[in-house]
């Protein structure tokens, strides 16, 4: 199985795992190096703060240890991120919940953009203010309907994916994704003059 | 049924004019925005690569071989021998799959929270019922916070226990649990209600659930909770009289609500029929504040 077209590095993951399999540790440095960028994106989305460099050793080295487990024909990537996922949650719980929603915010809110504003013209400039407002709002989502969030919006997995990594149904991803969006949008002040909105 | 979330366009609430953008339009395109704020550490995939070997070389890890069910057997009984080295590489994932060894192939997903690994296993027997077991070797609340090192919360709602004791959990930590007697609905006799408190931050899986039923996502004090309403297998870790090598139980363990009553801590509550009175119980659990 290939990684998706457009990733940086494609590897023949099936070929790479048997190897592994196989004895040959060192071939592990291929995956880890393929979906290192990832793993980090996904740590730092899920509030791993400073920890991420950290927690994303970790789920590397725990999926190595179960990769006897690991499934045939199924992709790598959501299975890695299920592992960095628990890995955040881990470090995240044991460091008590506060710092799940400050890690998170100072991952999100103070960092300029990585990706210049210049794909979509019609994206406006987001103000810290709303961004915090929006952040504010996905503290208060439940654990699920964050994950869901995350996973499609701020690690642009599509619902597939998702449904792998959360290791939920397709039909799960769904309609918790909607519930989400629906409690987002009554949770955040209306457009423009940022009073409450009432549907 | 609209199939394209991604397209907000199409959802256009009736009776609102769009003078500016779709308040969905907007928050897509917020969400959008706040993932391109996302501050990623830079570590090129070379240095993750190099770390990653090298802690696996010098965590000595065997060589992790594809799991084909006939060797199960076999490797159940290897773990057993050396849970200790295994747990210290902590592969914990490896070894609570390994102790919930029936229907492993139907096992469809799973997930972990705060020292519980659940395993969704729709085709898995639907276990028979099993009173709730009581507080064997019962200690004082003060013994079983010192022996476990932290302090049992204790839900209002059902005032003092009746008994408490205190079992050992792999790495030296402890699970304590509270007992209450019940009545048994419809003059059934004596029932317990349970409480198991446990650190659940550990990386560590400490209890092993698998389940026929998804469980049912609530909230306790603003915080994630867990209800699983069917009775399901339930594993959990056992010393020997020795004191020495541990061995896993099963047992079948009926509605339980699965959810964290102090920072740091997993509590399972046993013994509730209902989940709103579960719950119920577990908000009366006093703050800590400080």
């Amino acid at each position: 199985m290939r990684t998706r077209e457009g990733d940086r590095i494609a590897v023949d993951e099936g070929v790479v795992i048997e190897r592994v399999r196989a004895g040959e540790a060192e071939a592990y440095a291929e995956l880890v190096r393929a979906h290192t960028p990832i793993a980090l994106r996904a740590a730092a989305a899920l509030g791993a703060g400073a920890d991420a460099e950290d927690v994303v050793q970790q789920a590397f080295f725990k999926a190595y240890c179960s990769l006897g487990r690991f499934r045939e024909g199924s992709s790598f990537r959501p299975w890695l991120l299920r592992i960095v996922a628990n890995e955040t949650r881990n470090t995240v719980r044991s460091a008590g919940r506060l710092r799940a929603a400050t890690g998170r915010e100072a991952t999100l809110i103070g960092a300029e953009p990585l990706i210049p504003d210049s794909a979509d013209p019609a994206v406006a400039a987001l103000e810290g203010e709303r961004r915090s407002a929006l952040l504010g709002a996905l503290e208060r989502l439940g654990e699920d309907q964050r994950l869901v969030v995350t996973y499609r919006y701020l690690l642009d997995m599509d619902e597939a994916e998702t449904a792998e990594a959360l290791g939920w149904p397709r039909g799960t991803v769904k309609s918790r994704l909607n519930r989400a969006l629906k409690k987002l949008g009554r949770l955040l002040p209306g457009p423009g003059e940022g009073g409450e909105e009432h549907e | 049924m609209n199939e394209r979330e991604g397209d907000p366009e199409e959802r256009l609430p009736e009776g609102r004019l769009s003078e500016d953008r779709l308040p969905e339009d907007r928050l897509h395109e917020d969400l959008r925005e706040l993932s391109r704020h996302i501050r990623v550490p830079d570590v090129a995939g070379e240095t993750m690569a190099e770390r990653v070997i090298a802690q696996i070389i010098a965590e000595s890890v065997p060589v992790p071989v594809a799991e084909p069910p006939g060797r199960f057997e076999r490797l159940r009984a290897l773990l057993r021998r050396h849970w200790r080295r295994l747990t210290a590489a902590l592969c914990g994932v490896v070894t609570i799959l390994v102790l919930t060894p029936p229907v492993r192939a139907a096992v469809a997903e799973w997930f972990n929270w705060g020292g519980v690994e659940v395993e969704y296993a729709p085709e898995s027997p639907r276990p028979t019922d099993e009173p709730v077991p009581g507080c064997e070797n019962p200690v004082s609340l003060a013994q079983a916070a010192r022996r476990a090192g932290f302090t049992p919360a204790v839900p209002k709602a059902l005032g003092a226990p009746d008994a408490v004791s205190v079992t050992g959990l792999p790495l030296g930590r402890h699970v304590v649990s509270l007992c209450w007697r019940a009545d048994g609905a419809g003059g059934a006799g004596e029932a317990i209600v349970r409480l198991d408190e446990f650190p659940g931050d550990l990386d560590m899986t400490f209890f092993g659930k698998m389940v026929r039923v998804e469980p049912q996502q609530t909230v306790v004090g603003g915080a994630d909770a867990w209800w699983f309403r069917e009775p399901h297998l339930l594993t959990f870790w056992m010393k020997d009289k020795d004191d020495q090598i541990w061995e896993h139980a099963e047992r079948t363990a009926g509605p339980t609500l699965l959810w964290s009553p102090s920072p740091g801590i997993t509590g399972r509550l046993e013994g509730e029929e209902s989940m709103r009175r579960a719950v119920e119980i577990a908000e009366s659990v006093p703050a800590q504040g400080s």
